[in-house]
């Protein structure tokens, strides 16, 4: 077994031994509106693996472990611990990805998070909460390479159930913006760009999402997200469109969540090369699969 | 790019160890519900009832949610031939789980006790204390039924709160149209 697939399996098994977790997710990628009672504790863990540029090899394993509480029973607030783990070679994209790597898991960033409740999905029928989160990064999680990073964002999440809560819909809308500047890399292939000059970006985010429980503790479903990234000279610089099946299972005290998800549309820039043309892979991949796993404390 | 078949594997191992975790909490069996809520009985005649799809729909349009079973479990419970009233047990829809409770209903319609028989949730395990469940007695189709002014919700299991609310109506509903003239 190969060190990049020990890295899954043991964080994978990590998952299983953690005293405890989350709101529950029933998605892998858009958010329900509820929190987590007052004095309630919860952790969590994801691993996220994307893989597949269209060229050469590129897999990477992000990882984000957290903790949250609620403060009051509308009010919760999180803190994660990021890691990064990345398999890239024989592939060279100007400006983003300068060369080979490999490494197992690695520590990314931190972020600190806060939930508001406005509305409760099963009290007042519509659901309606919104998010903030401050992210430090100290490692670009496409290219692997060194790089500072701050970033903000903030997001409203929508719920609705259907069928006595049989059936819960989801819809997510946010903005981000971050502060980057990547650190110098020595012996770049001639004529490379990599630019280490501080860069601001703003992107969006647009999701939705539709599970059902099709028996006890078990739902199934599907998601979709767009994202779109915009920088001052261009204005849009790129976007994608994912979208998959999601499969959940929740206990009394454990949960699972997984999510394969496939872009299946995407513009803006591309890179020299590139094959797919209806397909953003400067930054992301063709294929994303999610698992998380949280445990009720 | 290669790819190796063996990735999602990986990933499904937590899942899998999840699911075989499951477990089921029952606290009370029929017979002990159907002591607690009517402890002067003597007599508990079953008296199931079975719905077509237009007294489901009947039973939908009064109650504001769906009869999601053909089949309702009623015992008349009685005392040397005296309807005492109307025992029911019914399931509703918990974030994981079926919520199985029992319900009690007087001859001329109010409810006289709810007892849960089964609760398997992360949170809100105070809908098995009494201090929650003594909001229904009394309850009546006059009353409104919203949450937290007719019935408090606990936080984190605002959903159950809300489907067993929702439940002990629509079986009011369901006495109203089958039961009280029996």
């Amino acid at each position: 077994m190969n060190p990049f697939r020990q890295s899954a399996l043991a964080l994978a098994m990590l998952g299983l031994s953690l005293p405890a977790l989350a709101d529950e997710n029933l998605f892998g990628y858009v958010r329900g509106a509820e929190v987590l009672p007052r004095g309630q504790v919860e952790a969590y863990q994801w691993f996220t693996q994307r893989s597949d540029k269209g060229a050469g090899k590129y897999r990477a394993i992000d990882s984000k472990t957290e903790v949250e509480y609620g403060v009051t029973d509308r009010f919760q607030v999180s803190a994660e611990l990021n890691m990064l783990s990345i398999d890239t070679s024989d592939l060279l994209i100007d400006g983003y990805l300068p060369g080979d790597k490999k490494y197992g898991l690695r520590p990314q960033g931190i972020e600190l998070a806060a939930k508001y409740n406005f509305l409760s999905p099963a009290k007042d029928d519509f659901g309606l909460s919104g998010t903030a989160s401050l992210e430090y990064g100290m490692l670009d999680v496409h290219s692997g390479q060194k790089k500072t990073e701050y970033e903000f964002e903030t997001q409203l999440q929508a719920q609705k159930f259907f069928l006595e809560g049989q059936l819960t819909w989801v819809g997510n809308i946010g903005v981000r913006a971050a502060y980057e500047k990547r650190k110098a890399i020595a012996n770049l292939p001639n004529g490379f760009e990599w630019s280490t000059d501080p860069e601001m970006e703003i992107s969006t985010k647009i999701g939705t999402g539709l599970s059902y429980r099709f028996a006890p503790g078990w739902y199934g479903g599907a998601e979709v997200l767009r994202e779109a990234e915009y920088e001052t000279e261009v204005g849009l610089e790129r976007w994608s469109v994912f979208a998959g099946p999601t499969l959940h299972y929740g206990d009394k005290q454990w949960w699972a969540t997984l999510t394969y998800f496939r872009q299946l549309r995407g513009g803006g820039e591309k890179y020299a090369g590139q094959a797919d043309e209806h397909l953003h892979l400067i930054e992301k991949t063709k294929n994303e699969i999610r698992v998380k796993l949280g445990y009720n404390f | 790019m290669t790819r190796s078949p063996h990735d999602w594997r990986l990933f499904l191992l937590p899942m899998a160890a999840l699911a075989s975790s499951a477990h089921a909490a029952d606290y009370l069996t029929v017979a002990q519900a159907q002591v607690l809520l009517f402890p002067a009985a003597k007599d508990f005649a079953d008296q199931t009832l079975k719905f077509d799809d237009a007294q489901r729909n009947r039973i939908k349009a009064a109650a504001g949610v769906r009869q999601r079973t053909a089949e309702q479990k009623v015992w008349r419970a009685e005392r040397d031939g005296q309807l005492l009233g109307w025992f029911i047990v019914d399931e509703v829809i918990g974030k994981h789980e079926f919520i199985t409770y029992a319900m009690a209903i007087s001859p001329d319609g109010h409810v006289l006790g709810v007892e849960i028989l089964s609760y398997r949730e992360t949170h809100g395990g105070q809908v098995r204390d009494a201090s929650w469940r003594k909001h229904f007695a009394g309850k009546t189709l006059a009353d409104r039924f919203k949450l937290d002014e007719d019935v408090p919700n606990i936080s984190g299991a605002t959903l159950s709160c809300r489907n067993v609310m929702d439940g002990v109506k629509r079986l009011l509903v369901v006495h109203k149209l089958f039961l009280a003239k029996a």
